[in-house]
């Protein structure tokens, strides 16, 4: 079993822009009818070292994966990267930020984003007369 | 200094320079590219770090997502290989947006660079890295010779 760790969503963006050099995770971005799910592989990320954050409909991930001074020894192949990582997405709608979930689970992250009322597919009644 | 082969090794000059390419291209492209900044061409799955100790060889591999069961580890030789299942945890009535992160099987094998003990591999996952630890045989390990002063 895994545990599943809740990372609190911060309402208010840090302050500042990417970091100078950042490196860019694969993400999934999905939607049914309830939600918009946003999926990222950040293999190596601690919970300490992730932000998630929300604001004027821009969802903001950045952290540090890894320390430098994790190296057991002489390198002899390095094809992934540790360090910073950024990624930001305009969310196409407002969403209820104040329901927003995030969860960490064997390096992925995922987002969920339910969708206001006013953005769920709605099944209309046909009245017959 | 041991070399894997078929692959270029992080020191040396020209894993500096190589470095120094990535660097430029980040800069130029990185914000541009989004995740194919990560250069896709020759992509290999999954990404592998090898670093050696005086006592063997530590292979960490990207395996975010995976659970022990979804993954085999074998050492055969002097060959690693790393196979296994990533399950695609998108559910089938979902409109996707984007997709980036692959899914399905993979297997991929790295000859090492010295004889091992592959009696002694331990390997561990944790946060979605596999670390895999391959000592060295006896006859390759290092051995401090004493040196007898005669006369």
């Amino acid at each position: 079993m895994t545990k599943t760790n809740e990372i609190p969503v911060a309402a208010q963006r840090r302050a500042g822009e990417p970091p100078e050099s950042y490196f860019v995770p694969a993400t999934d971005i999905y939607e049914t009818a309830d939600e918009l799910v946003i999926t990222a592989d950040l293999p190596g990320i601690k919970p300490e070292g992730l932000s998630v954050t929300v604001e004027d409909n821009v969802l903001e991930i950045r952290g540090t994966l890894g320390a430098k001074a994790e190296s057991p020894g002489e390198m002899l192949l390095q094809e992934f990267a540790t360090g910073e990582f950024y990624r930001a997405f305009q969310l196409p709608a407002d969403f209820d930020t104040d329901k927003i979930q995030a969860a960490l689970k064997q390096g992925v992250l995922t987002v969920r984003l339910p969708k206001s009322e006013r953005l769920r597919p709605r099944r209309i009644e046909v009245k017959i007369e | 200094m041991a070399m894997i082969r078929g692959w270029v090794p992080a020191p040396g000059p020209f894993g500096e320079l190589q470095r120094e390419m990535n660097r430029v291209f980040d800069a130029v492209f990185g914000k541009q590219l989004g995740a194919a900044g990560r250069i896709r061409a020759g992509y290999v799955y999954p990404p592998m770090n090898v670093w050696e100790t005086p006592d063997g060889y530590v292979v960490a591999c990207e395996a975010p997502g995976l659970e022990m069961g979804d993954l085999e580890v074998y050492v055969a030789g002097d060959q690693l290989t790393v196979s296994g299942n990533r399950p695609g945890d998108i559910p089938e009535n979902a409109t996707l947006h984007r997709r980036e992160r692959d899914s399905g099987h993979f297997s991929r094998a790295i000859t090492l660079p010295g004889p091992v003990d592959s009696t002694k591999t331990e390997a561990t996952l944790a946060e979605g890295v596999l670390v895999v630890r391959i000592p060295k045989a006896e006859e390759a390990k290092p051995k401090r010779v004493t040196v007898h002063l005669e006369g």
